[in-house]
């Protein structure tokens, strides 16, 4: 039993190990041309779209932490605290490193329809967070406050 | 040009160093389920009542504290013996809800334990109701 466990797990695997290979090399490929600059950019210009915020965040590679700190300052400055949300959360659901792994193992229908949800789950989070904005937005330090004054 | 794809290869190998063990391991996880797990069990659970298997595989998907990509084989697994397509979207998307300590402390620290809740309900509820969709329109 354990030898066969072994078996297929080495047959998974070695059958799965190319495909994570490539999404690893092309989502590094994306991280050199979509930087965190160039999403701070495109974000500004996406002031008042959560549409946009949404498209962005399918593409935008990951991880999201290191876009955290950038979109902050992009909040304080007085981008929507709606689009930040619906750029976190597109972000986090699709990347395109999954797309090797999901149309491999689940089929390219698959994938496509958890694109198109994540984009509408991204917007109506966008949404809510912008008719909530009044209760959840975090109140700007006095130092942040003075700086954008600035 | 051959800097940049210097670059590229050494990320990429720093990076396939952290990922790949954990895919093996959470391959051998998956291949384990599938020999030790009943088929009419995974069924039962996370096929034949929609209602009860896609907030569950939500929820599973949320308080799985295994990296990212992990989930893949996992869902694999369970998709062969029988889980709806339904449960297996709500377990990969549910993954990404929570469980990056550095994303989600980061989250809350810049932005407030409201907005942080907030996004959490609505992603847990949404990913949940994609789930019934993707169960009718799969």
């Amino acid at each position: 039993m354990i030898i066969e466990i072994l078996y297929l797990t080495l047959e998974r695997f070695l059958g799965f190990l190319p495909i994570l290979m490539v999404a690893i090399v092309v989502g590094k490929v994306f991280r050199l041309y979509i930087s965190e600059d160039k999403i701070g950019i495109l974000l500004k210009g996406e002031r008042r779209s959560i549409m946009g915020a949404s498209l962005l965040g399918l593409v935008t590679p990951g991880p999201l932490a290191s876009y955290l700190p950038l979109l902050k300052v992009l909040q304080i400055s007085g981008l929507p605290l709606s689009v930040v949300a619906t750029f976190i959360t597109s972000q986090t659901l699709v990347g395109p490193l999954r797309a090797f792994l999901e149309v491999n193992m689940f089929g390219l229908t698959f994938f496509i329809f958890r694109v198109a949800a994540s984009f509408i789950i991204a917007i109506s989070i966008g949404t809510c967070f912008h008719f909530l904005d009044k209760f959840v937005k975090p109140k700007i330090p006095l130092s942040g406050r003075r700086a954008h004054r600035k | 040009m051959k800097k940049k794809a210097v670059y590229i290869f050494a990320d990429s190998l720093k990076e396939m160093k952290t990922i790949i063990p954990a895919f093996f391991i959470a391959t051998l996880i998956g291949a384990t389920l599938e020999f030790y797990l009943p088929e009419e069990i995974t069924f039962a659970v996370l096929g034949k009542t929609p209602f009860l298997s896609i907030p569950l595989a939500t929820i599973i998907g949320i308080i799985l504290p295994i990296p990212r990509y992990a989930t893949y084989p996992i869902a694999f697994s369970l998709f062969q013996k029988g889980a709806g397509i339904g449960a297996i979207f709500a377990l990969i998307s549910g993954e990404v809800i929570l469980g990056a300590p550095d994303r989600d402390i980061l989250e809350f620290k810049y932005f407030g334990w409201k907005a942080f809740v907030l996004r959490l309900i609505l992603c847990t509820a949404l990913v949940t109701a994609g789930g019934f969709v993707a169960e009718v329109l799969l």
